[in-house]
């Protein structure tokens, strides 16, 4: 057998006078702060979003889902590098040399057929580090947020399988 | 009152000078499933009727070891992990590990760039402190505070998803400067915004702080002393909070933080004894106003110029350790970085002040009543994601 | 200051050996000797100089030959901050590397120690409650050393499943490579470990 100590929260000692005192503190400051709270009646706008029926904009450089607009990537593995998760796979195979010379938007000699572009959103964290380090800037943050799927595998985005094209029409900037 | 004590039944509890009801103890435990618990922490509680005996904190249910982590990533990849263990206060977390890859780079940040961490840092101490504003309301049974602060807050990080487009886990502050500029358009907002937060702020006080019932949920219930917070090295509004002025912000500055008038504000016991769960409220207030006050200075002071300073494409950091501390809205953050010289860290090892705050449950908790360990566990303001890492 | 603080406390603890390790860049730190690791932290706490009395952390650093801890000691007093070492021996699964607890001196150390056990591997000899503090008590193994491999099982769920795994696009490189018979062509981000295909990877830049 042991004996545990324990302190007491120290209590001011509550005497008739303290305990009417009590009472009228009480009452008066939750009169003042239901002051407060019934000014929120009429006098300040409504603030939530109503979400399905209302959609908020995201702001410019808002990042949401990933984009690869595969046309004006030149495989330079930079995005694969910067990724702290390694979510993106790539794989290019070297242009034949006598293969008619393409270029990006910006002027960028394409040296490499893409072969595979697959970002897994599943695992992607939203860094930017991999937009920010692409050199052509193809590959976007866009401002879409409405894309939850039911499996895993609907997660990977091939940029390279064409139904991947039909939402580039509605989102990219 | 060690904190893993087998009690016996036939053991005598003693409370203050009196003897309590003695039946079994009986074990609760809290969490890690539990809103009052603010994440996943696990407190197992033993009882006496109503009287907690004993309360042991169990962790690790968010445990991801992102030192580890660390060990395999690049000097830049670290950043949006560091903002996943204080992610009520992400910018904070960032800023810190920033400064000690640039100190050990020797880098220069531009002017611009430190006046917008200080910016940034502080509307996020803003935000954080108003969570804790909202969900310590909620803990102790008043919801409607709680609609306000988010309110307040969504503002903020509307202002911080515009600069870095992203909500909380911004990888904004980078090393060597922050990614994105802000605008004319965003100081002006921010003024606007301070102008009237600060009138509001002053109502939402006396709608919770002043009144009666807080007052009595919170004044003189999980008093923590001078020593007692020195011996367990507690941190921030913690420590402030039991009458120790010492803000890192003005002891060892970082940053611009030596060029910005500001007070620190300590717990009084104005409503009970200093150091209790009343006082670390309202250090967190008074806190809030002294950010204000910083933004304000920054907003009178911020230049035009480049954002980013020279930093190589492939940041080697060169072979040493460093130990750098800065002030988050939570306490002290501490990065320990030792570096072989190779393009990731050898040992990243993160000082968490919410870690230590938890440590500090088994001494606030005996002799107080199951309702008042809730009001304890709000008042410290932990977040699992920093404690766990 | 470290050397001030080393000679106090050769002066003060005999064969603790302190030495000053001064640093160009970043922060310079004092050795002592593991063996004194409890009267050194007591002097430093009641050291009227300085007055070490917060402990901030206390970290492992695993190095291929030995277990080095860090003391963060700090002084809210006197605005101070200290980085005390020691070094260990990296000993094995079943014969961890002992060191006496400082628990005494700072409770800030019960965690702290606990943690330092978890992910390191250090028993700390006259801890009061000595367990595991992040991971599960039955797991097997300490993160943070070098050479830790994560078990297979735990409890009987597999760690990393293979079918969790998207082994599909991380082997379409490889796969590429073998169709075309002409590695040197083909250049693909995953980055196998076995194979030197990271080295590819950096080429492609």
């Amino acid at each position: 057998m042991e004996t545990i100590h324990l302190k007491k929260n120290i209590e001011p000692d509550l005497t008739i006078a303290q305990w009417f005192r009590n009472v009228y503190e009480a009452v008066k400051t939750t009169a003042i702060g239901l002051g407060i709270t019934f000014k929120y009646v009429w006098a300040k706008p409504v603030v939530t979003i109503e979400y399905p029926e209302v959609r908020e904009e995201l702001p410019e450089n808002s990042r949401s889902r990933l984009f690869n607009d595969v046309e004006n990537c030149i495989a330079c593995l930079q995005c694969a590098t910067a990724c702290p998760v390694d979510c993106i796979y790539i794989a290019a195979v070297k242009r034949p040399t006598d293969a008619p010379k393409i270029k990006t938007k910006d002027g960028t000699p394409i040296r490499l057929d893409l072969k595979q572009y697959t970002i897994d959103t599943a695992l992607c964290c939203y860094c930017g580090l991999c937009t920010t380090v692409c050199p052509t800037e193809c590959l976007t943050h866009t401002k879409d947020y409405e894309y939850a799927s039911y499996t895993l595998a609907a997660m990977k985005y091939n940029y390279l399988a064409p139904e991947i094209r039909a939402w580039r029409t509605r989102i990219v900037k | 009152m060690s904190t893993h004590t087998e009690h016996k039944t036939d053991d005598k509890i003693i409370l203050g000078d009196q003897e309590v009801l003695k039946s079994d103890l009986l074990t609760l435990n809290m969490g890690p499933q539990h809103p009052a618990t603010h994440g996943v922490l696990r407190v197992e509680i033993k009882t006496d009727s109503e009287i907690v005996v004993d309360a042991i904190p169990h962790l690790g249910y968010l445990h991801r070891c992102f030192e580890k982590h660390a060990e395999n990533l690049d000097y830049r990849g670290v950043i949006p992990f560091v903002d996943r263990m204080d992610y009520l206060a992400a910018m904070s977390m960032e800023w810190g590990y920033s400064l000690t890859i640039e100190k050990m780079l020797g880098t220069e940040v531009p002017k611009r760039a430190e006046y917008i961490r200080v910016l940034v840092a502080e509307l996020q101490r803003i935000a954080s402190h108003l969570i804790f504003f909202g969900t310590y309301a909620i803990d102790l049974g008043a919801f409607t505070p709680f609609l306000y602060a988010f309110q307040d807050r969504e503002e903020i990080l509307r202002l911080f998803e515009e600069l870095s487009g992203a909500r909380m886990l911004y990888n904004y502050v980078w090393i060597g400067g922050v990614w994105n500029d802000v605008t004319d358009d965003h100081l002006k907002r921010i003024e606007k915004f301070l102008d009237r937060f600060e009138e509001d702020l002053k109502k939402y006080h006396s709608l919770v702080g002043e009144n009666k019932i807080f007052i009595g949920r919170t004044a003189n219930v999980g008093v923590i002393t001078k020593e007692q917070a020195f011996d367990y090295g507690a941190t921030g509004p913690v420590l402030r909070s039991t009458g120790v002025q010492w803000d890192l912000r003005k002891k060892r500055p970082f940053g611009y933080y030596e060029k910005f008038d500001f007070d620190i504000p300590v717990g009084v016991g104005e409503k009970g004894s200093v150091g209790d769960c009343w006082d670390r409220y309202h250090v967190r207030v008074l806190e809030m106003f002294e950010s204000v006050k910083i933004i304000r200075q920054v907003l009178a002071g911020i230049e035009a110029g480049p954002v980013m300073g020279k930093v190589p494409k492939i940041i080697k950091v060169p072979a040493g350790e460093i130990y750098m501390r800065t002030e988050c809205p939570r306490g002290e953050l501490g990065y320990h970085l030792i570096s072989d010289g190779g393009k990731t860290p050898y040992r990243l090892k993160v000082k968490s002040s919410c870690f230590t705050h938890v440590s500090m449950l088994p001494v606030m908790a005996p002799g107080q009543m199951v309702a008042d360990l809730v009001a304890s566990i709000g008042s410290i303001d932990i977040v699992l994601g920093e404690v766990d890492r | 200051m470290h050397n001030q603080i080393a000679e106090t406390l050769n002066k003060a603890v005999p064969g603790c050996n302190a030495v000053v390790n001064t640093a160009t860049i970043g922060d310079s730190s004092i050795t002592v000797d593991s063996n004194f690791i409890l009267e050194v932290c007591r002097t430093m706490k009641n050291c009227l100089n300085h007055e070490f009395n917060v402990l901030q952390v206390i970290t492992g650093t695993d190095y291929p030959d030995r277990i080095e801890l860090t003391y963060v000691l700090a002084s809210f007093t006197k605005n101070l901050e200290l980085l005390l070492k020691t070094n260990l021996p990296r000993g094995d699964k079943n014969n961890l590397p002992k060191i006496n607890s400082v628990v005494s001196v700072w409770n800030a150390a019960n965690f702290q120690e606990r943690e330092t056990y978890d992910m390191i591997g250090v028993e700390f000899v006259g801890h009061p409650d000595f367990r595991r503090i992040l991971c599960p008590y039955d797991w097997d193994g300490h993160a943070l050393r070098k050479d830790y491999v994560v078990q297979e099982k735990y409890l009987d769920m597999v760690v990393d499943p293979p079918h969790k795994n998207n082994t599909d696009d991380q082997m379409f490189g490889k796969r590429l490579k073998a169709e075309l018979g002409d590695p040197k062509s083909v250049s693909a981000s995953w980055k196998d470990k076995d194979s030197g295909d990271a080295e590819e990877a950096k080429d492609g830049e």
